[in-house]
């Protein structure tokens, strides 16, 4: 029998932001970036979440929640950020009638 | 004395005079005055000729002929005897004279002008020009020292050559301007050299006579004082005498500076009728026979030979001269020989009464060679002249009149002549009883003092017939030019007409004058002063006589030769210059005729020897001033421009390196930088975690640490 420790919950974090950022680099698809956005975020929370469930109780007996006060931000952000996420991907679609952010380069140096 | 007060308030006046007509002239002359300012100088020149006049006559009727003194302190000379330089006025019967002639011929002159000069560019500047000129032969002639006589010198020397430059445009008269001023220069040097001499020896240079404390009192006691005797004096006399007499070499035109005087014919006619006549050349006879009394038996003789040596020259180049003006010009020179050979031989009264009567003869011959030339559109040649008597028959008569008197014409057997006669004909007999003393002396030399003056007495007679017949005589030689001549206009010809008429009567007008002259100048000034040698004795006893006297040592002489002369020289020339030029091609005359002609060589060897003995010396100074003295110049300058180009290069490549330097890093590094700014979103975000991942690995590993 596998104990669960914190090591387990970070290591999947860590794929998860591996995967995240393979993901927002590889892609050239706007959705798939921010796909791989969500994934980064999520690890992120599962993080908040993990630490929060391994560290110490303070005396009084009081389980902490502030890792988990953490998550819940990170997934009410995600979702404005989705939000905007797709207002701009829309935009670009509406300027370049596509959504593969190599051709955005605009701004280029 | 009131009478004495008024001569010099007057003569004062008519000194000035000319000085604020010349300054009104050339500063309102153009804008206002116009074509009157020719009239207005006139005008004041017969004022000054009036109140001149009027102190002559003041003069005539006062008996009390001793100087009148004017002595103005001027520049204080502390540790010297007379402890200041005078300016003022110094007059007596002399400066009378002087000053009467000069304002009357200055008068006649300026109205000559008016008609001559009439449609010159510059008309009111000549006249500013001729006033001033005028202003200075006054204050030559009024001087009371030698200092101020110098000053007034000086500005003769200044006026002349603005006069004969006036005509500045044309080459000619550029090279006889300066011509003419250097070798005023050259002597002037000598006359500083006198004065040098006698403001050392004594202290004071005022022109008193003996009895007044003036240089002349001073002058016996130092002689006196040193050791010498009146009849022993010493060296430095006759060198200062010597030296002031080289002055009156260079502005009286004699042998060796004589040469400026034919090339001042440059100028325009009026400027050569007054500057040969009355002033400029006056003013050397006039200097010398203000200083006569410090004149030295050896000084006599000196200023007595060069007089001889310009004479007898002068007069064999008058001989042969074809330009009507040189011919004067050599006459000039001639009779300026007579006045200085008298002043030298001891015929001191005769001398200035030939400057006197020269002054208005030869002043009516150059306005009548003026009127000539305006005529005859300014050519000068009288080999194109011929028979203009017909066309110009005032102006002929008045060059005959007064070719008789510079040829000193009288009525055979009698002692009635022109003025010419009388005042040659003092200065022949005073030539020859020097002659004749210094023989009795043991010079044997001495011969050539009367023979010459004799000669050359001739010889005038024969070139003013020469000239007289070329020009008015025989037939006319250039149609065109005959065709074309008439009479000069009234302002031209009344100045001629009155000059002819003092040519002939000049000398009973002046005759109570002369007296004075005689009795006053060298008895009073010379007085204890230098008791001369046995020869000079018997010169200065010349002197001493009148007229009447004189007269008869050469008037058989000078009335047969005189006739035959005048004879040969109007038969000779009266067909032109056919005949003479074979006599010139003779085989004994042609060597003396190409000398003549060439004027002795004089101008050659002036300059062979002095013009480029002088253009070498400016090359040599030149270089000097080349490659010295510019070599310093440039060598600072060219160091100055290496600090410059080191400063420069400081500037340049360390400054504006640093400067340029950080800019140029800026921008490479934004050209770097820029790079990275692909546009490409994966990139940045590869770039974003490549650099996360590297600052996680680092900051793990320091924190491991």
């Amino acid at each position: 029998m596998i104990t669960v420790t914190l090591h387990h919950f970070v290591l999947v974090s860590f794929g998860l932001v591996a995967a995240g950022v393979a993901c927002m680099v590889t892609k050239r698809n706007a959705i798939g970036i921010l796909m791989g956005v969500e994934l980064v975020l999520n690890a992120a929370a599962l993080n908040f979440v993990a630490f929060n469930r391994f560290h110490p109780w303070d005396p009084a007996g009081q389980a902490p929640l502030d890792g988990f006060m953490f998550a819940m931000f990170i997934i009410v952000l995600a979702a404005a950020e989705a939000a905007i996420a797709l207002a701009i991907i829309l935009n670009l679609y509406n300027n370049l009638a596509s959504v593969d952010v190599d051709k955005a380069r605009e701004m280029r140096g | 004395m009131p009478e004495r007060q008024l001569i010099l308030d007057l003569l004062i006046t008519a000194f000035l005079a000319p000085l604020l007509s010349s300054v009104i002239v050339i500063f309102i002359g153009k804008r206002v005055m116009g074509k009157a300012a020719g009239w207005f100088a006139t005008a004041v020149m017969a004022g000054a000729f009036g109140c001149s006049l009027y102190a002559a006559m003041l003069w005539m009727g006062i008996a009390d002929h001793s100087p009148i003194l004017l002595n103005i302190p001027w520049i204080p000379l502390p540790g010297t005897e007379a402890g200041w330089l005078y300016l003022g006025a110094m007059i007596d019967s002399l400066t009378i004279a002087m000053m009467t002639m000069v304002t009357g011929i200055a008068m006649l002159v300026h109205l000559y002008s008016v008609g001559y000069m009439a449609g010159d560019s510059r008309y009111e500047r000549f006249f500013a020009f001729l006033s001033l000129f005028s202003f200075s032969m006054l204050g030559i002639v009024m001087a009371n020292s030698v200092i101020m006589l110098f000053v007034f010198w000086e500005l003769v020397g200044l006026t002349s050559y603005l006069l004969i430059g006036f005509w500045f445009e044309k080459r000619g008269p550029q090279l006889a301007c300066k011509k003419a001023f250097v070798m005023n220069r050259i002597g002037d040097m000598g006359f500083l050299i006198g004065f040098g001499i006698l403001f050392y020896k004594l202290g004071g240079v005022l022109l008193l006579p003996a009895a007044q404390g003036g240089m002349f009192d001073a002058l016996r006691q130092v002689i006196e004082a040193e050791g010498h005797s009146i009849t022993n004096p010493p060296l430095w006399l006759t060198a200062a005498g010597i030296g002031l007499f080289f002055g009156a070499i260079g502005k009286s035109a004699q042998f060796p500076l004589h040469t400026w005087l034919p090339d001042a014919m440059e100028g325009p006619t009026p400027v050569s009728s007054i500057v040969h006549s009355a002033t400029m050349v006056a003013a050397g006879v006039y200097l010398t026979a203000r200083l006569y009394p410090i004149l030295t038996p050896g000084a006599h003789l000196f200023i007595a030979t060069i007089g001889l040596i310009t004479l007898v020259m002068a007069a064999c180049m008058a001989m042969v001269m074809t330009d009507i003006k040189r011919v004067l010009a050599y006459s000039t020179l001639s009779q300026l020989g007579y006045m200085i050979l008298g002043l030298g031989t001891g015929a001191y009264a005769f001398a200035l009464f030939h400057l006197i009567t020269h002054a208005f003869f030869k002043c009516c011959l150059f306005q009548c060679s003026g009127s000539v030339i305006h005529t005859a559109h300014h050519q000068q040649d009288m080999r194109y002249y011929g028979g203009l008597w017909r066309k110009m028959p005032i102006t002929a008569a008045c060059y005959l009149v007064c070719t008789l008197a510079i040829a000193g014409a009288s009525l055979p057997w009698t002692n009635l002549g022109v003025s010419g006669f009388y005042s040659k004909d003092g200065i022949i007999a005073g030539a020859v009883h020097y002659g004749q003393a210094m023989i009795l002396g043991g010079y044997s030399f001495g011969w050539i003092f009367y023979v010459g003056p004799m000669v050359v007495a001739y010889m005038t007679v024969f070139y003013m017939a020469r000239s007289f017949t070329l020009t008015f005589l025989g037939k006319p030689r250039d149609k065109h030019l005959y065709d074309h001549a008439h009479e000069a206009p009234w302002t031209m010809v009344l100045p001629q007409v009155v000059l002819a008429v003092m040519a002939i009567i000049t000398v009973p007008a002046l005759l109570p004058y002369f007296d004075l002259i005689v009795a006053t100048e060298p008895a009073q000034m010379v007085a204890g002063v230098l008791a001369p040698v046995p020869w000079l004795q018997q010169a200065v006893d010349v002197a001493g006589h009148s007229v009447g006297m004189t007269l008869t040592h050469t008037v058989l002489l000078m009335g047969l030769g005189w006739i035959l002369m005048l004879g040969l020289g109007i038969a000779l020339y009266l067909p032109g210059m056919k005949y003479s030029g074979k006599i010139a091609a003779l085989p004994g005359i042609n060597l003396l005729y190409t000398w003549a002609i060439n004027k002795f060589y004089f101008d050659a060897l002036y300059d062979t020897v002095v013009v480029n003995a002088f253009k070498a010396l400016a090359i040599v100074v030149a270089a000097w001033d080349k490659y010295l003295v510019d070599g310093v110049v440039n060598l600072a300058g060219l160091l100055g421009k290496l600090l410059g180009w080191g400063v420069g290069w400081f500037d340049n490549n360390v400054v504006d390196a640093a400067v340029n330097g950080a800019a140029t890093m800026a921008q490479n590094a934004g050209g770097t930088l820029r790079q990275t700014q692909s546009g490409r979103l994966r990139q940045y975000m590869l770039l974003l975690f490549t650099g996360a991942t590297f600052a996680a690995v680092v900051a793990i590993y320091v924190l491991m640490m």
